[in-house]
């Protein structure tokens, strides 16, 4: 019971209700989320009481429609469920007949939205107009933000990544010291040991970046499965393109080839009996 | 020779190596301090925000957080005024928040306004000047980017107007009020121009003054133990409001900031996989190379267990020079992570996310050293296992 309370007064509060279109009704049309719906068992033809607080439902609403609201990032951790309505219905409801909290304006061709913002913006009392390049950019820039962060991990753990590569390749090659005397030895000549040593870093390089770009599609999957349930929504939340594949694998060729270019240079202007372990 | 020295003998030994694995441990490390502050940090400058002025409840409007959305709730001076006569409630207040307009000349700038009982408020601390009696109709507060952007100092007077209309051109409201203070809003975001003034002024700006609404009442308990029982009994008491103790409100904040305790934790996870493989590569390998002098000790009547300890030993030294240097490039990275978190749109300028706990850096630390140790047991494992003739016999030829 409490809960069905509870459920009622959120449905109440109206705050999240958009207006759109017009009524023709006294008991209001409703179209309603599905995520609200589940949680409150709602099905097409249920009437509701509404109301712009909890002590004042006092109008009756119809659910007409049940709908999925487009995937939207800026939503999604808040958990907001949302009821459309007529907007004089909505109006009505909240006592503010003749008032919206702004409008959509199409431009004639060969208009720019901005120099309509501008004119608009000149003439300005109690409004502001934006364009919707505008609109886009302020939104966005809550992901921005998180972008910035995500690369500045990124950077971190690429400095990691090129560290525990370097330590690895030099490791390696040092395991070659035995077999790189012998053949300093038997008269291969150093430029040849190099090439080898190249060669062998470049092959382990290769098979790390394509067991690595398994890796981050299995991790991307696992990520977005994860985060959709978590958060029943449509968004991808961990995208993997041909481009970031080719960025990941070409800074692990480089990386693990300079690697193992330092380690093996290192390796062949070291003498001979040195690297026996006589010198 | 004792275990120790050995060690730190075999570490010098191969110092490029030893140098190269101490920075990929530092940066693990570091990383690792990271994401425990990360992990710990929201919860406990979040919790700290909303206790900046010692008031642990919030009563909202039903079905919203504070100052989550526009949403009012009516009838806050009789609301406030059954809180303060409970007993176990050392004071209460309400705020208002509105959208009002500042004049300069013939154009107006948009601020934010809000509605203070100053008897009993918990939204600013005073920087300059006097704050508000109850009383004052006619004294105004700002923010110092309002008074630069207003070009107003103390005792200076203000014109303040709301309920524009577009349709007439004409402001519903308007006042002209005299800085009494500057002050600095608790939970603004950086820049944010906002005013105060006592909460029927901000009232009659915003609404004309026919409704008695606020945003939110805050609620200071007089025992701090009794928070969790007194917002029990106010949500009995106000079943028509949402009563949010500090406790509740972390709880939703950190529902919703839920991808970066989740990214912490994978992220230090990854860390502390990343210093296993570096530690437990080195010392396998080392300890292969070694396999001929490890032999000769155990020929010689060295115990198993002592060679198992030197390399045990090994891997941690590692981990703590590592782990040294790695607080120290984790403190400046973490300023570095928060100064791009905290341009969040809206987000309090004095919300940080990378807050050092000491319980979870000590546990951080402990993870790191039991992990760093850890990982030399299966090189330590190689080295107990060694065939003592057969490795010698390799050895000499």
């Amino acid at each position: 019971m409490a809960t069905h309370v509870r459920r009622r007064w959120v449905l109440a509060a109206v705050l999240l209700i958009i207006g759109a279109g017009r009524a023709e009704a006294q008991v209001s049309e409703l179209a309603v989320e599905r995520r609200l719906a589940e949680e409150l068992g709602l099905r097409v033809g249920d009437t509701l009481r509404i109301g712009p607080a909890v002590d004042s439902l006092t109008k009756l609403g119809v659910v007409t429609a049940i709908y999925e609201p487009r995937p939207d990032p800026a939503e999604v951790a808040k958990r907001e469920r949302h009821v459309r309505m007529h907007l004089p219905d909505l109006a009505a409801l909240l006592g503010a007949p003749d008032r919206v909290d702004r409008y959509a304006v199409a431009l004639r061709p060969g208009v720019t939205p901005d120099a309509a913002a501008a004119a608009l913006n000149l003439t300005a009392f109690g409004y502001r107009a934006y364009s919707s390049r505008v609109i886009a950019s302020e939104s966005s820039q809550t992901f921005l933000v998180v972008s910035r962060f995500h690369r500045a991990i990124a950077v971190i753990t690429i400095v990691a990544s090129a560290v525990f590569l370097l330590c690895i390749m030099l490791l390696k090659v040092e395991e070659r010291r035995l077999d790189a005397a012998v053949m300093r030895f038997v008269g291969v000549r150093r430029r040849t040991i190099f090439g080898a040593l190249l060669l062998e870093a470049a092959v382990i390089a290769a098979l790390g970046s394509v067991a690595g770009s398994g890796l981050a599609y299995v991790a991307g999957a696992a990520t977005n499965a994860y985060y959709r349930r978590f958060f029943d929504t449509g968004l991808t939340f961990s995208l993997i393109t041909p481009e970031i594949v080719l960025f990941s694998v070409g800074l692990s060729l480089v990386l693990g080839v300079a690697a193992g270019a330092a380690a093996a240079w290192r390796l062949v202007h070291t003498r001979p009996l040195v690297l026996w372990g006589r010198g | 020779m004792s275990g120790l020295a050995w060690a730190v003998q075999g570490l010098i030994r191969r110092r490029l190596r030893t140098l190269l694995a101490v920075c990929g441990i530092a940066i693990s490390a570091a990383m690792l301090l990271d994401m425990v502050m990360l992990s710990g940090g929201i919860e406990k400058s979040f919790a700290e925000l909303l206790l900046a002025k010692g008031y642990q409840i919030r009563i909202t409007p039903k079905g919203t957080l504070p100052f989550d959305t526009e949403a009012t709730l009516a009838g806050a001076s009789g609301i406030v005024g059954r809180l303060r006569r409970d007993t176990a409630i050392e004071s209460a207040g309400a705020v208002l928040g509105a959208s009002l307009y500042g004049r300069i000349g013939d154009s107006l700038v948009t601020l934010v306004g809000y509605g203070i009982q100053p008897e009993a408020q918990g939204v600013y601390q005073m920087q300059r000047g006097r704050d508000l009696t109850p009383q004052d109709t006619l004294g105004v507060l700002l923010s110092p980017a309002v008074a630069g952007l207003l070009g107003a100092g103390l005792g200076d007077t203000v014109s303040l107007v709301g309920r524009l209309d577009p349709q007439v051109a004409a402001a519903g409201v308007s006042r002209r009020l005299v800085v009494r203070g500057i002050v600095r809003w608790v939970y603004d975001y950086r820049g944010q121009p906002s005013i105060g003034t006592i909460l029927p002024v901000m009232q009659a700006l915003a609404s004309g003054g026919r409704d008695d609404s606020a945003s939110l009442l805050l609620v200071k308990v007089r025992n701090d133990a009794e928070v969790a029982a007194v917002s029990d009994r106010l949500r009995g008491e106000f079943p028509g409001l949402e009563v949010y103790s500090v406790a509740d409100l972390v709880r939703f904040f950190k529902q919703r900031l839920v991808y970066f305790r989740q990214l912490s934790y994978i992220l230090a996870t990854m860390s502390l996989i990343v210093t296993v493989l570096l530690i437990t590569t080195l010392l396998t390998i080392t300890v292969n190379e070694r396999l001929g002098e490890i032999a000769t000790l155990r020929a010689i009547g060295i115990a198993r267990s002592t060679i198992v300890r030197q390399v045990l030993i090994e891997g941690t030294v590692l981990t703590i020079v590592g782990a040294a240097l790695g607080i120290v490039l984790g403190l400046g990275t973490a300023r570095y992570l928060d100064s791009i978190l905290t341009s969040f749109p809206g987000l309090p300028a004095a919300f940080s996310f990378f807050v050092p706990r000491r319980d979870s850096l000590i546990t951080a630390g402990l993870v790191l050293m039991v992990t760093g140790s850890l990982s030399g047991l299966y090189p330590a494992w190689l080295a107990a296992r060694a065939p003592i003739a057969a490795t010698l016999r390799s050895e000499a030829t």
